[in-house]
This record gives C-alpha cells, structure tokens and sequence, in this order.
C-alpha cells in the first residue's frame, strides 16, 4: 500500500522519482491506453468520414457500429498470416515490430499531465524527433523486403515524404523551443519543461510573438499529416496507383502491427504540437481564471463531459428503430450510456477529480487534432509527387526558416536594441 | 467583394471553403442511406424482379397459350416452353414451363413478348437462395404466388 500512497503525493513522474513499480505500471497503461485510443480512432474516422461524405458507415456490429473495431481486429488477429516466399524473411519479419516500437517508445516522455509522464527526460523533445526519424526505417524495410513493385514503390515514396519533411518539422520545433527561454533566459528541451515555461509566460506559444507562433504551429501542422502519411498526403499508400503501398504484401497481424502503429504516431506527433504550442495538459487560461474557484469549476469539466457522452448516448438509443431485431442494440446502447454516466459520477470524487484533470485537457486537444486529421481526409484530394515535394521544400521550409529567425531575432529584440545604441554612440 | 488570389492562397481561403463544406455535411438529416433489412425499399412500378406467370382468378386456369413468344423473345435462351394440340378444341395448350433464373438479367423482353399478358416479372427483390438449384423454375413453382419470407434481423 505504502508506494501507492506515497506515489499519489508526490509531485514528480514515476521516472524521476524512480520508482520501477509506478514505471510499469505507467508503461502498461499507456500502452493499453493508446491501443483503445486506435480502435476508437478506428471506429471515429470511419463513422465521421461516412458522416462526411453523406453515409451512414458501420451501423450493424454492435449499436450505431461500436463494436465493429472489435470485431475487425478480431478478425485480423485470427487471419492467415501470409510471408511472400520470395521475400527476405528476416527483414519482412522485423519491419513492422520496429515500426510499432518506434510509435510507441515515442509515448515515454508524452506529458499527458504534471505527474502523469513515464519520465521527464531532459532531451525529451530531441528524444522524440530521433525516435520517430526511425519509423522510415520500418517503412523501408517492408517495402524493400516484400521483394514486389507496389510497396517497392511506396517505400521510395515515403522515405522521400518523410526526409523531406522532417526538416521544417524541426525548424518549427525549434521555433518553439526559443521560445522556452523568452521569460526565464534559459530554454530547455524537456517536454514537461516546455509546458510548464508556457504556464510560467502566461500564454501558449501558438499566440506567443503574435503571429509567429502561430505560423510555426501551422507548418508543424501540415508537416505531421505528412510525416505520418495520411490524407492528403498518404502517396505511399495510395490505393488507387500501388495498392496499399508499402504494407501490399503484409496481412493479419503483421498488417494490424503497420495499422497500429500509424495510429499511434498520429496521437504522438499531435501530443508534440499539443505539448508545443497549445499548452499541454494547462486547463484553459491557467493564469486568468486562477484561484481555487475556478479551479474547482474547471475540475467538474471532465465529469460533465462522461456524463454528456453517457446522456447522449441514452437519447440515441431512445431513437433507434423500435424493430424486435434492433432491442439487443439499444439496450446495450443505453447500458453503454450508463457506464459512460457512471465514470463521469465516479470522477466528481475530489481526489480523483484534481488528478484526471490534466489528462483530460490533453487528451482534449489531442483529440481536436485527431479530428482535423479525419476532416483532412474527408476533404482534400491526394497531392502529386511534385507537388508534395514542392509544398515540402519551397514553401514550408521558407516558412519555417523565416518563423525561426523571426523568432530569435524577436527574442533577442532588448540586447539587440541594446547593441545598437551602444553602436550608435 | 472579390478577394485577389494571392491574398487567398495565403489565408488558405478555398482550404476553409473546403473544409466547411464537408464540415456542414456531417449532419445527420441529410443522410439518405436505406436501412435495408430493418427499412423496406420503394420499389417503382415497373421494377422487373421474380418471374410469374398469371392464373386467370375466375377459372384458375393459366392464362399462358403456349406460343413460346417469350422463348424466341429471351436472349439468354432459358425459357422452355413445351406444349401440346388439344385433339377436341384444336387449340394449343401449355403443358410445361421452365424458366432458369440464375441465367436471367431481368431485361424483361419475354414480358413484352407475351400476347397474353401471361408472364411478368413481378416487384419481388430478395430472390437470392443458397443454392443454383432453387433457380430452375417450373410451372408450379411459377404460378404460385413468390412466398416472401419476413427478413427478421
């Protein structure tokens, strides 16, 4: 009992502190936290993609579909597990375990709130640009591995997207990053670090040296799609010429390893601009609204949000269809909506109530960026190759080259000042 | 007012356009999809689906005058019509009838062709079986009413 309880009062990340149990315990967690953020990412994108473009998307397997993410991953784990006989095993067999590691080592130094971190690394941000740089590896890996054209092809593809790429997405971290340093002189790296900097200048740094942050976020913005291959940028799998790019020849299980994983580095890379430039897990206008009144409003938001969701869900399932075939589905429907109801009752509980806090504002904004990915998806046709290539290189790299020395040159803008009369006199 | 195109292409204007307009499109209201087995479609008038051929309701006797129109008429060639002279009356009548659905397309031509009328191919839709042996239909098979099983689930 004792490692709990003193856990639950301490201030630092299991990883600081170094407490193994608390380590592993966060590890499991948030692995299994982020394997049902993708089924539901799953389910969401579907739904809302159907949504947008006028259907209904999955309604049969459970009610309005919620199960049928379920049911497909069932299905894919219980699939015939083909290896090309042509292929280089060893290599066909490791690609998509380095893919997934990488997708998921990433999540070690995720801020999800104050405490709720695996570890605050010092190098935390650099850590997470390295790691998901090897995510191209895996992806070349299959392609090349399959020994066939289509996800020869689709590899090429993305190693090009994603090196090229990857460039104003670290001009733009950067960008960020100098702005660590605005209030207290020092930067730093560490992704807690940088959230904790944002709270200390009283503003994010989206709306920090108006509007270059906010130029920096929007180039980081369009650089993420494209570094996780998605919509309008998903070249390397794109169905309609190469099949399914690098993951053609890749089924069952392996195939849902790729799917995971690209799932999962969409939540990380949204979880850097979130920690960047939209404040991490800070509650909105932290330094405003401060004081323990509002604080105590604030901290009823998440349990109204379990409770709305669980309303919700109870009025749909007063809606469906009042078919003998359809009582099962709403009534789970109407259960599900009571559980929902009672996790949101459960977390008006104060000791549970201070401490969900922080993960519910940054899975908040996390999940406004999932969102935009879906809504990209559903509206935007896929750019040619030279188009890609010129969006990455002269017009985003520009951007975020000019956003960085803007940046640095506002920063210094009081020595520089300095320096100048100094001259002058 | 008409916004020059650079000043568009650098508040990402027709992005936004884009974007709204999938966004406005989630709404629930405009979805049209059919529910299928939990809703029953609209079938038009003149949907041509299972075959049938009409029974006089006043005699009971088929209104089929054996002609074999509809087979000569049938591109497939899967319509059989056999028929015999009555030696009395010296008309000819209709003694059997085969008809194999799983070669039909539904074109409906062996209805224009009937003279009486006869055959038609009626509004009824959910005509798949299990197996091709339920495709071949004979006179009875025809002449009774398609008995439509309630879709339960």
């Amino acid at each position: 009992m004792r490692p709990i309880t003193e856990y639950l009062h301490s201030n630092l990340t299991p990883g600081e502190s170094g407490d193994l149990l608390w380590i592993f315990v966060y590890v499991v967690v948030i692995f299994l936290g982020i394997s049902l953020a993708v089924l539901l990412m799953n389910w969401l994108e579907r739904k809302i993609l159907a949504h947008m473009q006028i259907r209904l998307g999955p309604m049969r397997v459970g009610p309005h579909g919620l199960l049928q993410s379920i049911a497909d991953a069932l299905k894919l784990l219980i699939k015939e597990d083909v290896i090309p006989s042509q292929a280089d095993k060893i290599v066909f067999w490791f690609a998509p375990i380095i893919v997934v590691m990488t997708a998921f080592t990433l999540f070690l130094v995720v801020p999800f709130g104050r405490t709720h971190a695996v570890t605050d690394m010092n190098i935390g941000i650099l850590f997470m640009l390295g790691v998901s740089s090897l995510g191209v590896l895996g992806v070349i890996m299959g392609g090349w591995s399959s020994n066939s054209h289509y996800p020869l092809l689709g590899s090429l593809r993305s190693s090009a997207q994603m090196v090229s790429y990857e460039i104003a997405m670290g001009l733009a971290i950067v960008s960020a990053i100098l702005m660590t340093s605005v209030a207290s002189g020092t930067g730093t790296l560490s992704m807690i670090g940088i959230v904790e900097s944002q709270y200390q200048q009283h503003r994010w740094f989206a709306f920090q040296f108006f509007p270059l942050g906010l130029v920096a976020l929007l180039v980081f913005a369009v650089a993420m799609v494209a570094e996780t291959n998605r919509a309008p940028f998903d070249l390397p799998e794109a169905e309609s010429e190469l099949v399914a790019g690098f993951m053609t020849e890749y089924s069952g299980f392996r195939w849902s390893l790729f799917f995971l994983a690209e799932y999962a580095s969409m939540i990380a890379v949204s979880s850097i601009a979130v920690t960047l430039w939209l404040g991490g897990w800070l509650r909105p206008f932290p330094n405003a609204l401060s004081g323990a009144g509002w604080d105590g409003a604030f901290s009823f938001v998440p349990a109204l949000t379990f409770v709305g969701f669980g309303g919700l869900c109870i009025y749909s399932a007063s809606r469906m269809p009042k078919v003998r075939g359809m009582k099962l589905q709403s009534g789970g429907l109407a259960a599900f909506g009571m559980l929902l109801g009672a996790i949101g009752l459960l977390m008006c509980a104060p000791a549970l109530r201070a401490r969900v806090q922080d993960v519910y504002w940054f899975v908040f904004k996390v999940s406004i960026f999932m969102y935009l990915y879906i809504w990209y998806r559903g509206t935007f046709p896929r750019y040619r190759f030279d188009q890609l290539m010129k969006v990455g290189w002269k017009v985003l790299l520009p951007i975020a080259l000019a956003v960085l020395i803007l940046t640095a040159l506002v920063g210094v803008r009081q020595e520089l000042f300095s320096v100048v009369a100094e001259a002058v006199r | 007012m008409k916004i020059p195109p650079l000043l568009r292409k650098l508040l990402l204007l027709d992005i936004i356009q884009g974007l709204s307009i999938t966004f406005k499109h989630q709404r629930q209201a405009d979805v049209i999809t059919e529910q299928y087995p939990l809703e029953r479609p609209e079938i038009a008038e003149r949907y041509r689906g299972y075959p049938h051929l009409k029974v006089d309701p006043t005699t009971g006797e088929t209104l089929c005058i054996g002609c074999g129109m509809c087979a000569a008429a049938c591109p497939e060639k899967l319509i059989g019509v056999e028929s015999e002279r009555d030696p009395e009356t010296k008309k000819k009548k209709m003694t059997a009838f085969q008809y194999d659905m799983s070669r039909c397309m539904f074109c409906g031509l062996c209805q224009e062709a009937c003279p009486t009328d006869c055959l038609e191919l009626t509004r009824e839709y959910e005509i798949a079986l299990y197996d091709r042996k339920g495709m071949q239909l004979n006179r009875e098979r025809l002449e009774s009413d398609p008995d439509r099983t309630e879709y339960l689930r």
